[in-house]
């Protein structure tokens, strides 16, 4: 009987401390624990985080029927696949006063028009990453795509060169260089693309997801095709490490990826309350800057700008000027034909 | 004897072919450098780190759970299976519990993944992943099962039911005492099998529940460092000493799946 | 009488069904059903934003029903079929390499006095002990551009005058390891086999004037036939669904059959067409199955 009671007070203190979690579904490496501690603090609850490495992985786990995530922080793409698919709450923006903070620039995105779901929570561009010494030694360009494209520059850098292992960011690299939109979903032009890369591939090292950071901060690759917070981390990594060269990004003149992650309410979500709580924590300039300061990932919250060292501040790969933005593209969600077809062209790209 | 040089030497060989680089994850696993290129001294440092590490103790958790829990049914399930096997021929039983064992565990996790999903509904977490391990431990343990049967003398079921024994009571006082020892190792080889598979548990994990191969395959992919080294060993010393205790109850394992 | 007799056969009857009963139906529901769910999902439409589209729907204009298009799609391009021929190449050279390492080894286990066999055995189990991962990893270590291997092979290289070699992220790299994960599976069945052979039969071969290779070629290899086909068997099928090893191990172009169908699951989304894929791996399997079993019979009589 005894025995009976405990366990009925055990679960209800367990239910009621259940009910005070939030669970954050949120990429790899994309948010500073101190962060997370002080909103705990804040909040008086806990969050559970669980983590994925590219929005396919995400997108895929929910299809497969993942629930009980009160946050997402999707793309641009992604998102767009999950608000045509209903599967997230609308905000309720009275309770996100800190919105204010965010750069105009960054909202009203065609993937959520008038931010109905979602809120900017930090981007990253996909751009060339390259050590300085090395490729001006060897006289090579690194403002263009066509140093991981062409032939005559990459006979220079065989075996040294790394790319994203990703469908949709190579070949929206490849359709930018070929001056296409990075959007474009016209077969031909896919087919060109990917003639293209076939041709550059036998000098490539390898299509890489992330272990590239590592054999830039090495010097074992000179040039890589990757996500601007990863390469200025090699950077930080190459000067700790006492290396003899450095590590610099830049956004070709082609243009790149620009890639706008948001946090977004899942409607599986079991506390939309501490969610908004959340989001709007978030919001604030102090919070924001955070995880810039970390990993220097840009920051579309203006209020966060002065708490951001100036060193990355500066950076023009990780806060692009107005020029720069102007030639930066958000990638859109492909429809079911278009991602098979695309898949083969992979396919065969990997194959040839 | 002469003739054997020429056999000892490849076959030492092959052995260090074995060896060799699972001496190399557990040496570097004591390297006092977060690069698993040269040895620079020796440190617990990993293990320290891995001891601290959440999300890692947390899928050692899973796993170890999982591992418990489907292992246990795949035991019960895979002796009948055993036994009906042996006793009853029954080939549709037969290649359905043999199957997965020969199959490629892809075409396995992908249709459980399915199934799931498509008819259950089901959210993919601690659920799928067991019913996933029982699917192809079943197999291993019936084999070892069956084999242990077919070295037990027909006379002796003859004589039980001639003393007008039950079926049951046969099964009870006569048959699961000989085949225990087979039923242990069936249990201990499930085990091992469950902590160790990586194919499967990859397509029906959900989000959520990790294991510790999911989280090594993680690791490795994102970010290798000798602390992937730590948990191998441990892990390693784990499965070891699993085996060993397999093969000491019951022979019939070292035999192979014939 | 009769009645005693009918209880006696119904009491055998619940036995047998209550010993196979359980393990069928599970296996009824988590092996074979999921196997037609998928042979049905590869004639589905994609759904529109992943995963299946349903068979039956009750908004006209979302697609739904029943298509050949997964396959089509599937036999519209050479691509699909070169995968699963790579595939059976790397199955096919992982199986011979398995063999001849195997082969020494498991004579070598037979012929030991018998206390130290299972001695031998265990210590060929144990490196099955570790995660299949750890093996995997063990060999990004060893093959790693600043590990002892490489630098000593690309300083002999560099003497030659010849262009360093990335050993890891390679074909050679895949195929290093599916050997090394799949040896166990070859010595094992070859030994067993080995071990049954009855020594007097060499004695009277080599009485008969027979070197030591033809006791081998004419007598020990023959008999080891059975022993082979499993071994084979074990690692040939397991080989050409794996997908784990190129993606950790391989180079940009080492894509597998299994690769691909993970990507359909996991990354592009499109389920119907890595239900075919896994149909297509299937029948693949049962084609090399029956091919074995057709060449296995023609030598019937050493089976």
């Amino acid at each position: 009987m005894k025995t009976l009671l405990a366990l009925g007070l055990f679960a209800l203190c367990a239910q009621a401390v259940a009910d005070d979690v939030l669970h954050l579904y949120n990429w790899n490496n994309y948010i500073s624990e101190q962060t997370v501690e002080r909103f705990e603090q804040q909040c008086g609850c806990r969050v559970v985080q669980d983590y994925y490495s590219d929005n396919e992985e995400m997108l895929a786990k929910l299809a497969a029927g993942a629930t009980g995530y009160d946050i997402l922080v999707p793309t641009g793409n992604a998102m767009e696949s999950l608000i045509r698919q209903h599967a997230l709450r609308p905000l309720d923006k009275t309770r996100l006063p800190n919105l204010k903070n965010i750069n105009p620039v960054y909202l009203n995105t065609p993937f959520d028009p008038g931010n109905r779901y979602s809120v900017p929570y930090a981007y990253t561009l996909t751009v060339l990453g390259y050590n300085v010494e090395k490729t001006r030694e060897l006289g090579l360009p690194t403002d263009t795509w066509a140093i991981i494209f062409e032939p005559q520059y990459l006979e220079k850098l065989k075996g040294r060169v790394t790319v994203l292992d990703s469908q949709r960011e190579l070949m929206a690299a490849a359709l930018k260089y070929l001056g296409y939109s990075a959007n474009d979903t016209d077969e031909n032009h896919w087919e060109q693309a990917s003639r293209m890369i076939i041709r550059a591939k036998p000098y490539w090292a390898a299509f890489n997801a992330s272990s590239y950071i590592k054999e830039l901060t090495v010097g074992n690759i000179w040039v890589v095709h990757g996500y601007s917070n990863d390469i200025f981390q090699a950077g930080l990594d190459a000067q700790k490490a006492g290396r003899k060269f450095h590590v610099a990004a830049s956004i070709p003149k082609e243009g790149a990826v620009l890639s706008l992650d948001s946090m977004v309410l899942h409607k599986s979500g079991p506390r939309p309350d501490l969610a908004l709580q959340f989001i709007d924590f978030m919001l604030e300039g102090a919070n924001s800057a955070e995880l810039t300061n970390l990993i220097g990932s840009g920051n579309p919250n203006q209020d966060a700008l002065r708490f951001i060292k100036p060193e990355i501040a500066r950076n023009q790969s990780v806060f692009p000027d107005q020029r720069q933005l102007a030639r930066l593209e958000m990638l859109r969600d492909l429809d079911r034909n278009q991602r098979r077809v695309l898949s083969r062209i992979w396919t065969k790209i990997k194959l040839e | 004897m002469r003739r054997g040089w020429g056999l000892w030497a490849a076959a030492l060989g092959v052995y260090a072919f074995l060896y060799a680089p699972l001496l190399i994850v557990i040496v570097y696993s004591f390297n006092d450098s977060r690069l698993n290129a040269e040895w620079v001294g020796f440190t617990w440092h990993w293990y320290g780190v891995l001891l601290h590490d959440e999300d890692m103790l947390q899928a050692i958790g899973n796993s170890l759970f999982i591992a418990g829990v489907s292992s246990l049914a795949a035991t019960v399930l895979g002796t009948m299976a055993g036994i009906a096997m042996h006793r009853y021929g029954m080939k549709v039983l037969t290649f359905m519990v043999l199957t997965p064992v020969a199959m490629p565990e892809i075409l396995l996790g992908v249709s459980l993944l399915l199934f799931f999903i498509q008819v259950l509904n089901l959210t993919l977490g601690f659920v799928s992943i067991i019913l996933a391990h029982i699917t192809f431990s079943i197999g291993f343990v019936a084999v070892i099962v069956r084999a242990r049967m077919a070295g037990i003398e027909e006379s002796i079921f003859e004589a039980a039911r001639d003393c007008g024994a039950t079926p049951w009571k046969t099964f009870l006082y006569i048959t699961f005492p000989l085949i225990l020892p087979g039923v242990v190792s069936g249990a201990l080889m499930a085990f091992t099998l469950s902590i160790d598979d990586f194919v499967i548990t990859f397509f029906t994990a959900g989000v959520g529940v990790s294991t510790l191969p999911l989280r090594v395959y993680s690791m490795i992919k994102i970010a290798v460092t000798p602390e992937v080294n730590a948990v191998s060993t441990l892990l390693m010393l784990l499965t070891l000493t699993m085996i060993v205790l397999a093969t000491r109850f019951s022979p019939e394992v070292l035999r192979g799946k014939a | 009488m009769n009645s005693k007799v009918r209880s006696f056969f119904s009491r055998a009857r619940l036995a047998k069904l209550t010993v196979s009963g359980p393990p069928f139906v599970f296996l009824l529901l988590f092996f074979l059903l999921p196997g037609i769910i998928m042979v049905i999902a590869s004639f589905r439409y994609p759904g529109e934003f992943g995963g299946l589209a349903p068979i039956v729907s009750a908004t006209p204009e979302t697609l739904h029903g029943l298509t050949l298009e997964t396959y089509r799609f599937f036999f519209g391009d050479a691509i699909y079929a070169r995968v699963l021929f790579k595939s059976f190449l790397v199955a096919l050279a992982t199986t011979l390499i398995c063999l001849a390492l195997a082969y020494p080894l498991a004579l070598l286990i037979a012929r030991s006095p018998k206390k130290r066999r299972d001695f031998m055995v265990l210590l060929v189990i144990l490196p099955f002990a570790s995660s299949f991962l750890i093996r995997v990893y063990a060999w990004m270590i060893l093959l790693g551009p600043q590990a002892a291997l490489s630098q000593a092979l690309n300083g002999v290289l560099g003497a030659l005058g010849m262009a360093p070699v990335h050993l890891l992220f390679s074909p050679f790299a895949v195929l290093a390891a599916m050997v090394y994960v799949h040896l166990p599976f070859m010595v094992l069945p070859l030994y067993t086999n080995l071990e049954k052979h009855d020594p007097t039969l060499l004695d009277a071969a080599q009485d008969c004037g027979a070197n030591a290779w033809h006791r081998f070629w004419r007598v020990t290899f023959p008999l080891s036939l059975p022993g082979i086909y499993s071994g084979s068997a074990l690692v040939f099928i397991p080989v050409l669904g794996m997908f784990a090893i190129p993606d950790i191990l391989g180079g940009t172009g080492d894509m597998l059959v299994g690769n691909l169908i993970k990507e359909q699951f996991l990354v592009t989304r499109d389920w119907p067409f890595g239900s075919t894929l896994s149909i297509m791996l299937t029948l693949t399997v049962l084609l090399c199955v029956w091919a074995a079993a057709k060449l296995g019979s023609t030598r019937g009589h050493y089976a």
